[in-house]
């Protein structure tokens, strides 16, 4: 990518510098995720860059649109990803299976989701490719299922889809209904190592310009920037804003970790349910903020006041860094930050798909009353 | 019996029976009333309350803490009364969030569905649930046997408003709050009879109006605990008479001690300990009497002044002897007063209330120096009758005009009625009774009785004349002790009674 730190608007390239930057720009998009396996996947892509040069990043509209081009991700744990490293060819296997069976040669590729590690593999896969990266993906942060994307949404099917594993086992998997991808997937995703390589979404870049989200891949390299640059939390927040159209609707003190399983036990690591922080200054209001495998609703006195599909993410105030969901403590003082999903999100569709219902909070996002 | 009230029961009513009496209450306002008890299972349903409702959560609105949250904050949109949930979904901050939000949280263990039929029905028949508050105070009653558990209950069972029973002014038992006259208060009182149909005492309540509880209901509470404080009442009066039977034949025993053949060396019966007193070190008497004695008083102002003397010192004897009381205070060191001083003037309320004068002898060790004391004690009380209720007079600083004090003074005048007769049918008679005093208290001195009465000295020739000529002759040698007894009683006494 060219140009000085800070600076903001689409990318034309990314070199090996640029990998810190996006790995924590991908790392906002999905706040949940632990930093497992950070310095193995970022030396590979650094590496791949430096070895093959940087790889071209493209707006949907600066390729032609009979181009075929094909997404890519991790499928499966992170943890699992750490304790079987990937081999190197995995993504380059599962793009090609793709490529045989529908005898083309994909001109791009582009992330299912500009988040997460899932980001960084699809600039590995197009350095192996030796063809450009799109700036657009399927989700603008994560989501739990394959399914969950604007591709779906525009009517774009998943598959083909092969997952290639660590092991070098692949599946490939053709259905006519996008959801049965999923479950066919996750039957076979411990069987070939605990996590995959999946190429899915194969179509044309025409098709993308309307059915992706664009600009989402520079979107997590400047957003990775800010948070290299910056450990000033409310200089860091009016950036982030300016980018992320993220706010700060409170800042307080974590006074209750509510788990699921071991009530009020804190010393274990579990995945609290529930958290309750004392909002510092402003109305003292008491927040409530709901843990699935990410943050889902936030609740100020009871009412609530951000939800998914917003990304919801904690700020580490002492520290000015992001607080990863298995680091919080009673005690510890917090920015509650909340970022307004891709518009495509807050449709009847894409709230039923991914909003407060499918995680089992039947309650109106605030957006929408 | 006056017909229960119909109007719609409050929250802190419905707290008091089950199913929410074994129920963690966290109520922001008990006298809200509760019109309606919704099942709500949704938020669509909790949407739908109206005002003045109690909601019991369940199923799909009470699946977490965030639900119970959110539900609160409906409800406080809502202007609802009360939300009702299962322990499993209220945490500590949930509590916190409730009472931020002013807004009565009930945690419930038992069923929820099973719990919201029970409250519907009580909501929806007001009458019966309070019939069944009052059956339930009244069992609680029943199982009281003195008064401050009585009062205990009720004020345990009225929150927010105190209750006490008080006996001509003096509270015995319960809040003393429940007396003070304050803005949007109506204090309600009922009279508790004792046994022997005099009013004896009144059972006060202070109701805050609005409040949780109704005026006629708390007066129907009031009168429920009536039988039970008569039934105390009469129990430690029985216990109080025998006590102060046993007490007073202790004291004559111990009386009857010192008399033996050396008085110094009496031992201190083992029996004086069953009572708890003390004897045998440096012992100070204190006599309690009455400012107009007026025979043996009645076992009841016996129970009133032990419980104000005994406040806060449980071991002081009190013994009724003659018209007053004695008590006594023993300890090592002669001189140390502080304790009686203390009790003195918190005993200084309850003197005045009840006209005594109190009088403290001298310490002297063992049986015989507590008799002499309580002898002192005696005299120094009849002195402190001059200075009106509730003084006291310690002996050291009365000296020989002790002797003065015991002068029957009604007596002496009665002999003046049948002497002087002349000298008693005057108009005038205090002014020269007054001066004959004053000339011979100055040992005949004109001048030093003039200045004394602040009258000019012809004034005292002229009195003293018309004395002489209507029977006081108090030149005469012969009478001059007699007449000076006669003028100071004479004196002493119409003083009193124009003071009084």
């Amino acid at each position: 990518m060219t140009g000085q730190p800070g600076y903001i608007g689409a990318s034309s390239s990314i070199t090996a510098e640029d990998v810190p930057a996006l790995y924590e720009g991908a790392k906002f998009y999905s706040p949940a995720v632990g930093d497992a396996n950070r310095s193995s996947i970022t030396s590979w892509l650094a590496g791949l860059l430096d070895r093959n040069g940087p790889v071209p990043l493209l707006r949907v509209e600066g390729v032609p649109p009979e181009t075929p081009c094909v997404s890519v991700c991790v499928l499966g744990s992170g943890s699992a990803m750490a304790d079987l490293p990937p081999a190197g060819d995995e993504f380059e296997m599962a793009v090609r299976q793709i490529e045989r069976l529908q005898r083309v040669s994909f001109g791009a590729v582009y992330p299912l989701a500009a988040a997460t590690i899932s980001a960084l593999v699809a600039v590995v896969t197009a350095a192996q490719l030796r063809v450009p990266l799109l700036d657009a993906d399927g989700m603008g942060r994560t989501f739990a299922l394959i399914h969950h994307t604007a591709m779906h949404l525009s009517g774009v099917s998943p598959t083909p889809l092969a997952a290639v594993g660590p092991t070098g086992e692949s599946v490939l998997v053709e259905v006519p209904d996008g959801p049965r991808a999923d479950r066919m997937l996750r039957a076979n995703v411990d069987t070939v190592g605990g996590w995959a390589a999946l190429a899915a979404y194969p179509t044309t870049a025409g098709v993308l310009r309307r059915a992706a989200l664009p600009g989402t891949v520079s979107r997590i390299a400047n957003v990775g920037r800010l948070l290299l640059d910056s450990t000033d939390p409310d200089l860091l927040v009016t950036r982030l804003g300016a980018i992320t159209g993220c706010r700060r609707p409170a800042r307080g003190r974590i006074v209750e970790l509510e788990h699921l399983s071991r009530p009020s036990d804190v010393t274990i690591p579990a995945h609290p349910s529930s958290l309750v922080v004392e909002e510092l200054g402003g109305l003292g209001r008491q927040l409530r903020i709901e843990l699935r495998s990410e943050i889902v609703a936030v609740f100020a006195d009871g009412a609530l006041i951000a939800g998914a599909p917003d990304l919801i993410s904690l700020l580490d105030v002492s520290r000015g860094v992001l607080a990863t969901l298995d680091s919080l403590e009673p005690g510890d003082l917090v920015d509650v930050l909340v970022t307004p999903a891709d518009a495509v999100w807050y449709s009847p569709r894409g709230m039923e798909m991914v909003g407060m219902g499918s995680h089992g909070i039947p309650l109106a996002h605030p957006r929408r009353r | 019996m006056k017909r229960s009230s119909t109007l719609p029961i409050t929250l802190g009513e419905l707290a008091r029976i089950q199913p929410l009496a074994g129920a963690e209450a966290h109520l922001a306002d008990p006298s809200r009333q509760v019109v309606q008890v919704v099942l709500a299972e949704t938020f669509d349903r909790l949407r739908r309350c109206t005002p003045h409702n109690l909601v019991v959560l369940h199923d799909e609105a009470a699946t977490g803490g965030w639900s119970l949250a959110a539900a609160l904050h409906l409800a406080w949109e809502r202007n609802l009364s009360a939300v009702v949930v299962s322990r499993s979904v209220a945490g500590g901050s949930s509590v916190a969030l409730a009472e931020r939000l002013h807004m009565s949280l009930i945690v419930i263990d038992d069923d929820p569905i099973e719990v919201a039929l029970q409250l519907a029905g009580q909501v929806s028949a007001p009458a019966a649930a309070r019939a069944l508050r009052q059956a339930r105070l009244a069992e609680q009653l029943a199982e009281q046997t003195g008064i401050r558990g009585v009062l205990g209950v009720l004020n345990r069972e009225l929150q927010q408003v105190p209750v006490a029973l008080v006996v001509g002014g003096v509270v015995i038992g319960g809040q003393s709050a429940a007396l003070t006259e304050r803005p949007q208060v109506r204090q309600i009182e009922v009279e508790v009879h004792a046994p022997g149909e005099r009013s004896a005492a009144r059972l006060v309540a202070a109701v805050p109006v609005p409040g949780p509880a109704s005026v006629e209901q708390v007066e129907s509470l009031l009168r429920l605990a009536r039988p039970s404080l008569q039934a105390a009442w009469a129990q430690s009066r029985l216990d109080t008479a025998t006590r102060a039977a046993h007490e007073q034949a202790a004291f004559d025993l111990l009386r009857r001690l010192p008399s033996a053949p050396s008085p110094a060396d009496v031992e201190v019966p083992g029996w004086t300990n069953e009572l708890g007193w003390q004897v045998g070190e440096a012992n100070r008497a204190v006599w309690l009497a009455p400012l107009r004695p007026s025979g043996e008083p009645p076992p009841e102002i016996t129970y009133l002044i032990r419980a104000s003397w005994q406040r806060g010192h449980t071991t002081w004897p009190l013994v009724a002897e003659g018209d007053g009381w004695i008590s006594w205070h023993s300890g090592a060191d002669p001189s140390e007063v502080t304790a009686l001083r203390r009790a003195l003037a918190a005993f200084r309320d309850s003197a005045v209330a009840h006209r005594l004068v109190i009088g403290v002898g001298r310490a002297h060790a063992g049986v015989a120096g507590l008799m002499r004391s309580v002898a002192e004690a005696r005299l120094a009380a009849h002195v402190a009758r001059e200075e009106g209720p509730g003084a006291v007079q310690w002996f050291d600083q009365v000296g020989a005009n002790a002797a003065l004090a015991w002068l029957p003074t009604t007596e002496i005048a009665q002999v003046a009625d049948l002497t002087l007769e002349e000298l008693m049918a005057a108009k005038d008679r205090a002014a020269l009774v007054q001066t004959v005093l004053a000339v011979l208290d100055s040992g005949g001195s004109l001048s030093q009785a003039s200045q004394r009465l602040g009258v000019h000295r012809n004034t005292v020739l002229a009195r003293l004349a018309r004395a002489r000529q209507l029977g006081l002759t108090y030149d005469e040698p012969g009478q001059r002790l007699a007449l000076h007894v006669l003028s100071y009683a004479l004196t002493t006494l119409w003083s009193d009674t124009t003071a009084d």
